[in-house]
């Protein structure tokens, strides 16, 4: 067989494949539901992978047709705006989104009121303006409470007397969640100022980035340039990097206390460490099962979608065994 | 056989355009027609624009035989720098000039920079990269300033045309589209430019002004891709200081795509246009055909090997044919 032969046949070979693919068509089934749940989140982020757990579980249960579709980009506002458009395109049943900033989903979301689309908020809501009316429900983290609890709890654990200095990092800067809990964060920690007047405390704010190996750049410089550092609380999860970046500068657990949000296998296992003392969770899970199971309600029973708070419940390193257990499972 | 590569010769990104033509069809077949909707069709179109328009800017800035690589930054810092001056009470239109004013000055630091110390543009422009994000970031205070609600960008957010399907700032891509196409096929700018890029020694020899003109390249590059920025902020209405996060890449993806030679010289407006839409219409697709939208970066990365392989071997076969002709 030459070798002109030989290529044709893998050329003729490609095309036929590509015909199959291309007649086989959709695979979904019409009388089933269509949801699509778009975030700002690239696949990287351990937290999602619970989210989709949750989601792909529930999608499940009800032999739903879903997609969930990450960005390319970590945080990625114009690609989550972008994948919302192709998915609205098609005239889903459901979009379930994260709604990071007030103003950018507005035309997506009047597209998606136009074509009669069900519009649920999950994970990120808005703070205010037209995107609050234009979706139906957000089942999340109420952020401001939550990021005040975390304050609260942590400065529980400074010590008694002395100078106190405190970092907190804000990982997405101007994004609503990042935004909302460190305002509570702040709030927090500004009551233990109020109630302690005689004290020296610093707090001082860092942009840290949503990066685990910048947060530790970062967050590392800031404790060379200020070792006497009494904690380090931030908004997101990727305080587990700082945590190892502790453990290599044999710094012992609980010299800097560490706080933050969201429970992923990395963060269980400082917890247990005893590097993070406090940990505020929000239940991904229940974020990407209860949408659809609204959705679902919504469609076949004609009960409306309604605001559901899936909690700010408090985590300290004694229950890091039986977490773990849940993150393996991918519950948590 | 000999015919079509001859009219590869004269139309090398009419392989991408076939491309195309193949993916639309996939994926309006795997959408059960979702794909050419109005709809969808209203979403590529409308995003288009903000690739495109940083894609021909790169291409023109490769023809002339330089890279660009802080395209993404400059697609950031000038609605940034024209949001604030808009909320500061300067008139939105005298802000988005001096927003495009200072991409141009970067893109005259890049060229000024590279040329005078007679260093790759790679590197310049990588340092450029950074420098330009920080910058974005700084000035931002690390928070996307509100643009004020009842700010007009009509003229380059709003849909227009039959059934809505464009928004404006799609007729802004299509005139700089063309305006661009003119310079580089029909204008005397464009033949040095195409002459700096390929034959570099040659074109200063026969008393073309290489470095004015690879300045005004590098200078039309950042305008385009300050241009896009401004575009995508105003569809946002939202002046995020992390757009254009890997931008460069797909830009520079996009010009290879469509038959842009990396050594300089080769390349067309039409060819970056196709390769950008490409980029998009695979982004879309992916989406729409529920394909795991984590294949989009080895999609891209795929399709850009392939492409520069398949240029290179189409012009090596080509030219050998010619010759033997």
């Amino acid at each position: 067989m030459g070798k002109h032969s030989i290529a044709s046949q893998a050329l003729s070979g490609i095309g036929v494949a590509a015909l199959s693919l291309a007649l086989s068509g959709p695979a979904a089934a019409e009388d089933k539901l269509n949801i699509v749940y778009t975030h700002h989140s690239s696949a990287s982020n351990p937290f999602w992978q619970a989210v989709k757990k949750g989601f792909d579980d529930a999608c499940a249960k009800i032999q739903a047709n879903c997609q969930m579709v990450f960005t390319q980009t970590e945080g990625s506002i114009d690609q989550e705006v972008a994948n919302q458009q192709a998915a609205l395109a098609r005239k889903p049943d459901a979009l379930i989104t994260t709604l990071v900033d007030n103003n950018a989903f507005v035309a997506n979301l009047k597209d998606a009121k136009a074509k009669g689309v069900i519009v649920i908020a999950s994970n990120v809501d808005a703070t205010e303006g037209p995107e609050l009316e234009l979706r139906q429900a957000f089942v999340g983290q109420n952020f401001v409470p939550a990021g005040t609890t975390l304050g609260r709890r942590m400065a529980a654990l400074f010590p008694k007397e002395g100078p106190l200095r405190v970092l907190v990092g804000v990982n997405s800067p101007g994004q609503n969640w990042s935004e909302q809990r460190a305002k509570g964060i702040m709030h927090g920690l500004e009551e233990f100022k109020k109630a302690n007047p005689n004290r020296e405390i610093v707090i001082d704010r860092l942009d840290v980035s949503a990066d685990g190996a910048v947060v530790s750049d970062r967050v590392g410089a800031y404790l060379s340039a200020h070792p006497d550092t009494t904690a380090y609380i931030e908004t997101g999860l990727w305080h587990s990097n700082v945590a190892r970046l502790l453990k290599d500068r044999n710094i012992p657990p609980g010299k800097i206390l560490l706080g933050g949000f969201d429970l992923a296998p990395q963060v269980i296992e400082q917890l247990k460490s005893g590097y993070i003392q406090v940990e505020i969770d929000q239940q991904p899970y229940e974020q990407g099962f209860l949408p659809v199971m609204q959705v679902y309600l919504e469609k076949k029973v004609g009960l409306a979608p309604a605001d559901i708070d899936s909690g700010e419940a408090v985590f300290t390193p004694d229950q890091a065994d039986q977490l773990m257990g849940l993150a393996k499972q991918g519950l948590r | 056989m000999r015919n079509l590569f001859r009219i590869y010769l004269e139309k090398p990104e009419l392989a991408g355009v076939a491309l195309l033509v193949f993916l639309a069809a996939l994926f309006e077949a795997r959408s059960a027609g979702a794909f050419l909707s109005g709809d969808n069709l209203r979403g590529i179109l409308g995003l288009l624009p903000e690739v495109g328009l940083v894609s021909i800017g790169v291409t023109i800035l490769m023809i002339c035989g330089e890279f660009d690589l802080s395209v993404g930054s400059t697609f950031a810092l000038t609605p940034m720098a024209a949001s604030l001056l808009i909320i500061a009470g300067v008139p939105a239109l005298a802000a988005i000039l001096l927003g495009l004013l200072l991409a141009a000055a970067i893109g005259f630091a890049n060229g000024f920079i590279t040329l005078t110390f007679v260093i790759p543009s790679f590197i310049a422009t990588l340092g450029m990269l950074f420098i330009v994000r920080s910058l974005t970031v700084v000035i931002s205070g690390g928070f996307p300033p509100l643009l004020p609600d009842d700010l007009a960008t009509g003229e380059f957010t709003q849909f227009v045309g039959p059934g809505g399907l464009f928004r404006t700032s799609f007729i802004w891509f299509l005139a700089i589209a063309f305006a661009a196409s003119a310079l580089i096929a029909n204008s005397n700018v464009g033949n040095w430019i195409k002459a700096t890029g390929g034959h570099l020694e040659a074109a200063g020899a026969m008393g073309v002004p290489v470095r004015r003109v690879k300045l005004f390249c590098f200078m039309l590059c950042s305008v385009m891709a300050g241009f896009g920025g401004i575009i995508q902020v105003f569809r946002l209405h939202s002046p995020l200081p992390s757009i254009g996060d890997g931008l460069e890449l797909q830009a520079v993806a996009a010009a290879v795509i469509g038959g842009t030679a990396l050594s300089g010289g080769v390349g067309t407006v039409l060819g970056a246009v196709v390769g950008a839409l490409l980029i998009r219409v695979i982004d879309n697709g992916l989406v729409m055909t529920q394909v795991d939208a984590n294949w989009f970066k080895f999609a891209i990365g795929a399709l850009t090997i392939f492409a520069v392989v398949s240029n290179s071997w189409l012009r090596r076969t080509a030219r050998r044919i010619k010759v033997a002709g």
